[in-house]
């Protein structure tokens, strides 16, 4: 089945859209999807022109696909278990907030906290993502657990903090402190980044780029090569973060 | 008429032994209080009723009015913000975050611009504090981090710190060991035993370098680290360990600097590192005078400390998305209530113009910069000086203001509770 979902011109379109219930599985078996705007709770009629195409037995066979001035929609994915979401442009906060199976694609920009918390699947975003991508709710220990997160620009701040599992790779540049507080799992970064894993205890992450203002809290542990978009590169190997366990490994390109 | 043991409503510190002088509904004379307290009590410039913007021109309404209007205002809007409540006391704050809870409104206060990282960083790893008296009958070493206080919170030294003698510290001012940490010299700095100066957005760096050497890995300092040498890294871990009691305490030039958080989550670890040699505690100076009650009344009621939306019925809190600077520069807001704060003076200008872009209703006792942002505002008593209530000092300790004599001014409350009764009504 497919479902497209264009947005309706609103009177206030800066107000944010709050939208968890636009996933997969709840095309299949629900028939009242809510959504709110600001304070009002709103159908998915109200604020969406709504088309659906062909049969669908199990959610895996649902694609979604978000269409219009889809930038101030947050939560879109959010639990999602199953399933395809396609986003034609950009996306607002919380895309694929624990998720845990299933396919979400951004063709445009995704707002902050992409990801967040995500357990599995795979996100692929085809232009920036904002601060904390692929990192935990405020306060949590473990961020990301599981699942692919791929952004093929850039990224903003804290990108991937507390991240415990799974793979994200930014192919661009990171902001600042990638890979604070991580705990596990592999973080790649294609471009640039400042201040990476500042208090990581465990995890691994390589930075193909410059490392700028890099922590004094880092020692060195020789080098080793590594692979990155189909080109090996030789790459010094720091453990750390020694203000604490150290028991990380940041990879920079030599 | 001279009124003793007065609490000072301007800073965190709330100074509770001033001695004010009294005549009719002014206030002639202040003793004890800083130059700050002074202009709070003296300084004469309120608002005399409530008013309104009208075709470009203000025009004076009646109290009434201006209330059924402002509850109008936020009945009418999608997604209302509360912003302020760092200038009012306890009782009225909670009223607020009734009337945000029924409205579905946003609630933030002033820890949005000054030490909500503080609080995100607690929440991380835990807060190992004291009171301000621990303090001063104690500590033997004090860190000021990002902190100027002779000029932010101007009697924290002389209650608290380097002149202040305690039950254990006889001598404080030689006796205290002080330093000061910052990007730049400050009048705090030159009363300072050591001043560290730190690169600006450095501070990160810094306190991973103490923790690694109180950890006993000294071998990996590297010369420099962010302007600081290695040596006086050393010393002043050395100074930290060696202490019987220390105490840090930080600022805004901590908790706005680049990494922001996660500067106080390393404070904090060094903090908790430290313990394992000595004893040492770690405390914010908060600067609006009750900043810290709202955090308190906010999280007694809704769980969390500001910054709370209560859109879908239940709190959600997630700074840098809920709070109010974010929410005004993505002009997400269509409605705007600010009590006892100024953001028009505070806030980036791309917020304060969309404060002007939609009705903002301000309920203040005096003019300033929000007032010409604002389509309406409602003149209170000030607390601490015609209005009573609880507030919070920055180390958390509640303390009872009193009001100093019987003004014409409704307070806070009255306001908050005749705006709430009529929001409630409608809401049914
Ligand atoms: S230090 Fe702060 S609380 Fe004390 S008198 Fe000065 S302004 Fe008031």
């Amino acid at each position: 089945m497919r479902v497209i979902l264009k947005t309706k011109p609103r009177a206030k379109p800066r107000i944010p859209i709050e939208a968890e219930e636009i996933i997969p599985q709840n095309f299949l078996r629900k028939n009242d999807i809510k959504i709110f705007e600001g304070n009002k709770e709103r159908s998915l009629d109200d604020l969406f022109f709504v088309t659906r195409e062909g049969p669908a037995v199990s959610p895996d066979q649902v694609e979604v696909i978000l269409t219009g001035d889809t930038g101030v929609i947050k939560r879109v994915g959010e639990y999602m278990n199953a399933g395809r979401i396609i986003i034609e442009g950009d996306i607002g906060m919380h895309c694929g907030n624990f998720m845990s199976a299933g396919e979400i694609l951004i063709r445009g920009n995704a707002d902050a906290w992409l990801g967040r918390e995500m357990r599995g699947g795979r996100i692929s975003c085809e232009g920036n993502a904002g601060h904390y991508c692929a990192a935990g709710y405020r306060g949590e220990k473990r961020g990301m657990r599981g699942g692919t997160v791929e952004v093929k620009g850039n990224a903003g701040d804290f990108c991937a903090e507390y991240l415990s599992g799974g793979e994200v790779i930014v192919h661009g540049n990171c902001g600042d402190m990638p890979g604070v507080e991580m705990r596990g799992g592999t973080l790649v970064i294609g471009g640039d980044c400042l201040r990476p894993c500042g208090n990581m205890t465990g995890g691994t992450c390589m930075v193909f780029g410059q490392a700028r203002q890099f922590l004094p809290t880092f020692r060195r542990n020789g080098s080793q090569e590594a692979e990155y978009a189909g080109k090996r590169y030789r790459m010094n190997v720091f453990r750390g973060d020694v203000a604490n366990r150290g028991k990380g490994t940041l990879m920079v390109r030599g | 008429m001279r009124i003793e043991d007065v609490v000072c409503s301007f800073c965190g510190c709330l100074c509770d032994d001033l001695v004010v002088e009294v005549e009719g509904t002014r206030v002639i004379n202040v003793e004890n209080g800083c130059t700050l307290a002074n202009e709070k009590f003296m300084g004469d410039h309120r608002l005399e009723a409530p008013i309104r913007r009208s075709g470009g021109k203000w025009e004076k309404v009646s109290y009434e009015e201006a209330i059924a209007e402002t509850a109008g205002i936020l009945l009418d809007a999608d997604r209302p913000l509360l912003y302020g409540w760092s200038g009012t006391y306890g009782e009225a704050q909670t009223i607020g975050v009734h009337l945000a809870e029924v409205l579905g409104a946003v609630i933030d206060n002033t820890s949005t611009v000054c030490h909500g990282p503080s609080i995100m960083a607690i929440q991380e790893v835990g807060h190992p504090g004291c009171t301000l008296g621990q303090v001063k009958n104690r500590a033997d070493v004090v860190v000021y981090w990002g902190a100027n206080p002779v000029d932010a919170h101007p009697r924290h030294m002389s209650r608290y710190t380097t002149y202040c003698d305690g039950f254990f510290v006889k001598n404080a001012f030689r006796e205290r060991k002080v330093v000061v940490v910052d990007v730049r010299e400050t009048e705090s700095s030159q009363v300072a035993d050591e001043f560290v100066k730190v690169n600006p957005g450095g501070d990160y760096a810094v306190l991973s370098a103490l923790r690694a050497i109180v950890r006993g890995k000294r071998d990996i300092i590297p010369p420099d680290v962010e302007g600081v040498s290695r040596e006086q890294l050393f010393r002043v871990a050395d100074m930290c360990i060696a202490a019987k009691f220390g105490a840090f305490f930080f600022g805004v030039g901590l908790t706005m600097a680049p990494g922001k958080n996660k500067n106080i989550r390393n404070a904090i670890e060094l903090t908790e590192e430290l313990n394992r040699h000595t004893k040492f505690t770690i405390s914010p100076m908060r600067g609006h005078w009750n900043v810290y009650g709202s955090n308190e009344v906010f999280t007694w009621i809704t769980g969390y400390p500001f910054a709370v939306d209560f859109a879908r019925g239940i709190a959600f809190y997630n700074p840098g998305e809920t709070t109010s600077v974010d929410i005004l520069r993505r002009g997400e807001c269509d409605a705007c209530l600010v009590v006892a704060s100024d953001p028009g003076a505070h806030f980036p200008r791309a917020c304060a113009e969309h404060l002007a872009r939609i009705p903002t209703v301000q309920i203040d006792p005096h003019v300033n910069v929000t007032t010409h942002l604002s389509r309406i505002q409602i003149p209170v008593a000030v607390a601490g000086i015609d209005a009573e209530g609880t507030a919070y000092r920055m180390d958390g300790v509640p303390i009872r203001t009193r009001k100093l004599f019987q003004g014409r001014y409704p307070d806070d409350l009255e306001v908050l509770e005749k705006i709430y009764a009529i929001v409630k009504e409608a809401k049914g």
